[in-house]
């Protein structure tokens, strides 16, 4: 509105002739309960005040009153002018303004839900459209979890302790769910109703049949299970199918109908496909790539998908945009409709290779940027490749500090300097871990156990106390501390550190721990007996070239000192003095896993030789035990296959040997397996043996033949093979849930007499997972053992495993 | 204390807001803003509005809370542009974002946000008794961006990355042209593309050498007397015997 003419106005406003004025007076009239003072604050104008007339300042004071939405209404009258100044009056009309609002009806967790939905805000004046756009939240909220009847009653009433202000009472009368009671489908020739009704993923009728699935009514979801149901005709070749008409219709009060018409139209089906202004791939090969024959059943959809990107699968414009062809775009043009056939001629435009010019990263809230762009394989000045780019995506994922479903890639083409610019956006997730627990850990008692993983840490902040956030974070180091006990008869402390980077000139990681552990027995001759082991490892890891470049390979030494004082349980006939092993582990690995937390595709492999020095080839067999010897041998292998959606196929083998230098000894107690239930065994921690889950079975229970004492000991040669059955449930980086079923089996021999890969124990099963960043993977398993052991007779059929921590094997 | 508790569940609008100023006035800036939290939508219109205002937005700040102290702050001056408070508050509120920007190893969304605040102040108010202060904000996020941009060219030629180097500091030399690291990112740009050269195919390393003799060429130009220099020289000198084998290399071939 702007400066209203009236009656009284001596001079009135020619709107054809704005005028200066300078503002003699400003008075607010109207207003009992608003200060006057403070709302000509509120309109920016101030006396002395050059305005023009009719002109902009008025509308904008008006509009900022407006703005505070404490007023019913506002009119501008001018009260006199004298020369050149001019007196304003600001009449008001006061409302009522909310102070409080309340729900009725309804629960306390519908209530916060509303309350974060509705606009309702204390301190402004309510008005017919605040409470209609409140009306239709709280309906639309409840419509969505099928009330779809749901009155809302609202009430005004004046607060007592504020003055011109009111209380607004919400009363809400859900009614009862109204689901849907039939689906009719009319006019379908080429597919049965059940057929089509299974198209519409949200819209289910109501049955016995459908038990599990919701038959709620959504509009929103009812529009969109419509297009799937049309999206289905077009991939089966009905490219002219059509709903004619759909009508929705109440059969009784909890109860609707759905009428659908179609008309499908014809089938249709390729003829001839050809190519134009292809001058890179020749016309074979590019129908090749595409793979859709003459005489398949016409389908646009999966057209484009293998044109332009299909996420399973190769796709024509990968042969391109793998080479820096960024420009390039196929157009798939109906030449000759004749019949039920079509044929199709690509127009294809190559156009020219893009360079790669500026690398652009946003969203590190945390991480450092140069953590980041290290691990990037897109570098300026090199052709543009979506591999590359999908290649990054994967390797980002792999470091764990963002979360993986929102890793944004946008390629920027500049087409006038044949350039490209790559925006990566990430979003951080928390990812250091605590973990604090207690438990019964056998003879010695209750155990204690602090742990704390920092998986992005930052020594270079150290000594900056502006960066104790909690912790200095953001170079991308790892530091990982651990201290369990329970007092006086076991403490085991140790710490590891990994930078990735060393030098920040290669991706060499250095990881360096220590560890010492005290174990104390009390004996009945009041002699103590102890066990005291200390260590400490250091490793350096390598990124290859050969034979590709997802491998690495990593050199580890590590020394551990075993000090014994009357202590029989590690060797029989060495109880006092000290033992010394040292080793060297040497791992061959290859990393190709799309997503860290739920593999879609992809491979790990990794084979690791763990040596000691062959002491015994030197020496006799005198210092049996001053140097510990052995070798060991170990594989995994694990494969991801995207079968459909977020179904994923998982396939694993393991193996793993142990084996000693002089023929005529026997191998030691170190490092030997243990197979059966949920590997997550942590009872001799001295020797370093290796627990390895096997479902169905109990832990530690596996092994070949009939030697009771394997099971103390552990066996010195496994293998394992695994298949397992991945959904995705949720994909919600806070908490990543997944369910499985699997087939396993596997076997643990004692010696290599009777060691054949083939007789295996197996078990089949089903479980869930579910990972969150603070706590790591948890999950549980339900397994059934569909082998007996010997020596086990009276072993349960089916049993639950705990799974703690991403477990290789 | 559980006096507070009583006026934060009381619906007494004036009492708590008389509580308010005097935790603000003691410094209990946490007490203040949870009860300015309460009353202020319930202020507008009255002779405390504005002050009301003011407070929460100043109580947030010294709390730290700089995302809701910009907010604050931005919403006071765009409501009483005329009040004596609005120049403060506008600095306030570009103190606020400055506040937010962060190191420059971390993205730097905040920083470009917190630089147009500057400007704007600067413009509406230039004569401020803060516009010193101002002009030392707006230097020291330029610098964020200046040495950002920097230091993610000089990366690829720490990783040895040397093409990527080349590239990434002639983009770096284009968009920071008056850079206090424009004098380094050059002399970077002789050597990276030095390394490179070494590192090619022998048919395209003649090519490359001459780029070179022209990034050194353009480097002494610029910065004469560098710290630099000395190195950039001996590259100098090692590109053009390297050239000259190259020549040399190409005669023989020529004559046999």
């Amino acid at each position: 509105s702007q400066v209203l003419n009236n009656a009284t106005q001596k001079s009135p406003v020619d709107y054809t002739q704005p005028r200066e004025y300078r503002i003699g007076g400003i008075t607010v009239s109207g207003a009992s309960f608003l200060d006057p003072n403070a709302l000509i604050s509120v309109t920016g104008l101030k006396v002395g005040d050059e305005i023009t007339v009719p002109g902009e300042d008025i509308s904008q004071a008006i509009q900022k009153l407006w703005a505070q939405g404490i007023i019913g209404d506002v009119d501008v009258t001018i009260s006199r002018i004298e020369g050149d100044q001019i007196f304003l009056d600001f009449h008001l009309k006061e409302r009522p303004r909310l102070s409080r609002f309340t729900f009725s009806g309804i629960n306390k967790s519908q209530q916060e839900a509303l309350n974060d939905k509705i606009s309702l805000q204390r301190g402004r004046t309510v008005n017919d459209a605040t409470l209609n756009s409140t009306r239709t939240v709280i309906k639309n909220y409840f419509a969505e979890k099928s009330y779809l009847n749901a009155k809302v009653n609202m009430t005004q009433r004046p607060d007592s302790l504020l003055p011109n202000s009111v209380v607004l009472d919400i009363k809400i009368d859900k009614g009862p769910k109204v689901k849907i009671g039939e689906i009719d489908i009319v006019g379908n020739e080429a597919f049965s109703d059940r057929k089509l009704e299974k198209q519409m993923k949200k819209t289910k009728e109501k049955s016995l049949i459908n038990t599990f699935s919701s038959s709620k009514f959504q509009r929103s979801e009812y529009e969109n299970d419509k297009q799937l149901l049309l999206d289905f005709y077009n991939s089966e070749g009905y490219r002219d199918a059509i709903i004619v008409s759909d009508s929705v219709y109440r059969i009784s009060d909890d109860r609707l109908g759905i009428r659908i018409t179609v008309d499908e139209g014809r089938r249709y089906y390729y003829r001839n496909i050809t190519w134009k202004g292809n001058y890179l791939y020749d016309d074979e090969y590019l129908s090749k790539v595409l793979g859709i024959e003459k005489g398949d059943v016409y389908n646009r959809q999966e057209l484009d998908k293998r044109l332009t990107y299909n996420p399973t699968g190769i796709d024509v414009s990968a042969l391109y945009q793998n080479d820096g062809y960024l420009f390039q775009s196929i157009d798939p043009v109906e030449v000759r409709v004749e019949g039920d056939s079509i044929d199709l001629e690509m127009r294809v435009y190559e156009g020219p290779q893009a360079t790669i010019k500026n690398v652009v990263i946003t969203g590190n809230t945390k991480t450092s940027e140069h953590v980041i762009r290290r691990e990037l394989r897109t570098l300026p000045g090199e052709k543009y490749s979506r591999d590359d780019l999908i290649r990054t995506r994967n390797e980002l994922a792999a470091l764990g500090y963002f979360d993986p479903e929102t890793i944004g890639l946008q390629p920027i083409p500049n087409q006038a300097d044949g350039t490209v610019d790559i925006h990566y956006s990430v979003v951080e997730r928390p990812n250091d871990q605590i973990s604090l627990s207690g438990g019964w850990g056998g003879p010695i008692g209750a155990v204690g156990t602090v742990g704390l993983t920092l998986n992005n840490f930052s020594t270079r902040k150290f000594w900056d106390i502006k960066e104790w956030t909690p912790v200095p974070s953001g170079d991308g180091q790892r530091l990982s501390l651990n201290v369990q006990a329970n007092g006086k008869y076991y403490q085991s402390y140790s710490m590891s550190f990994t930078e990735p980077w060393l030098g920040g000139r290669k991706p060499h990681s250095l990881t360096v721990s220590l560890f010492k552990t005290v174990y104390r027995r009390p004996d009945f001759l009041e002699q103590e007996s102890k066990l005291d082991v200390n260590g400490a490892s250091v490793s350096l890891g390598r990124r290859l070239q050969w034979p590709d470049n997802y491998f690495n390979i990593t050199h580890s030494v590590s020394y551990s000192r075993y000090n014994l004082d009357n202590y029989r349980q590690l060797f029989q006939d060495f109880t006092d003095g000290t033992s010394n092993s040292i080793s060297f582990v040497n791992t061959l690995s290859r990393y190709s896993i799309d997503n860290p937390t739920y593999p879609t595709r992809g491979s790990q492999l990794s084979l690791s030789v763990n040596l000691t020095p062959p002491y015994s080839l030197f020496k006799d067999n005198a210092g049996k035990y001053e140097f510990i010897e052995f070798n060991k041998w170990m594989f995994d292998a694990s494969y991801f296959i995207n079968l459909a959606g977020k179904l994923v196929l998982n396939t694993r083998a393991h193996f793993g040997f142990l084996g000693k230098y002089d023929s005529d000894a026997t191998i030691g107690p170190f490092e030997r397996f243990k197979l059966g239930g949920s590997g997550l065994g942590g009872g001799n921690v001295f020797v370093g043996t290796e627990y390895i889950g096997l479902r169905g079975y109990d832990d530690e229970s596996v092994f070949e033949g009939n030697d009771p004492s394997l099971l103390q000991a552990g066996g010195i040669a496994y293998n394992k093979f695994v298949m397992e059955l991945r959904q995705l449930i949720s994909p919600s980086p806070a908490a990543t849930i997944y369910g499985l079923a699997f087939l396993e089996a596997g076997n643990n021999f004692g010696s290599y007499d009777n060691y054949s890969p083939f007789k295996l124990y197996r078990s089949a099963g089903i479980g869930a997972r579910i990972f969150m960043p603070a706590f790591g993977l948890l999950g549980f398993d339900y397994g059934w053992r569909l082998d007996d052991v010997p020596g086990q007779p009276n072993a349960k059929q089916g049993m639950f495993h705990f799974i703690i921590g991403q477990q290789l094997r | 204390c559980s006096n507070y508790q009583k006026l934060l569940k009381s619906n007494d609008v004036q009492q708590k807001y008389a509580a308010a100023v005097k935790y603000y006035e003691k410094g209990d800036y946490y007490r203040a803003s949870e009860l300015l939290d309460a009353v202020t939508p319930l202020l507008t219109g009255t002779e405390q509005a504005e002050d009301a205002l003011f407070y929460q937005a100043n109580a947030n700040y010294e709390l730290g809370n700089y995302l809701l102290s910009e907010t604050y702050f931005r919403n006071f001056y765009t409501t009483y542009p005329r009040s004596p408070k609005a120049e403060k508050a506008m600095f306030m509120y570009v103190k606020s974002a400055y506040n937010q920007s962060p190191d420059f190893e971390q993205d730097q969304a905040s920083t470009l946000t917190a630089m147009e605040s500057v400007q704007e102040f600067i413009q509406r108010y230039p004569e401020s008794e803060h516009v010193a202060e101002a002009n030392e904000i707006l230097e020291n996020l330029g610098r964020k961006l200046d040495q950002k941009a920097f230091d993610s060219a000089k990366l690829y030629y720490k990783i040895k990355y040397y093409k990527a180097a080349v590239v990434a500091l002639t983009n770096f030399q284009r968009e920071f042209p008056s850079s206090p690291f424009a004098e380094e990112a050059a002399y970077l740009k002789v050597e990276s593309q030095y390394e490179y050269a070494k590192q090619s195919v022998p048919s395209k390393q003649e090519e490359r050498y001459y780029e070179v003799v022209d990034y050194y060429q353009n480097f002494v130009d610029q910065y004469p007397e560098s710290e630099f220099t000395r190195t950039a020289g001996q590259i100098y000198d090692n590109t053009l015997a390297e050239l000259e084998r190259i020549k040399k290399e190409k005669q023989n071939q020529a004559n046999s």
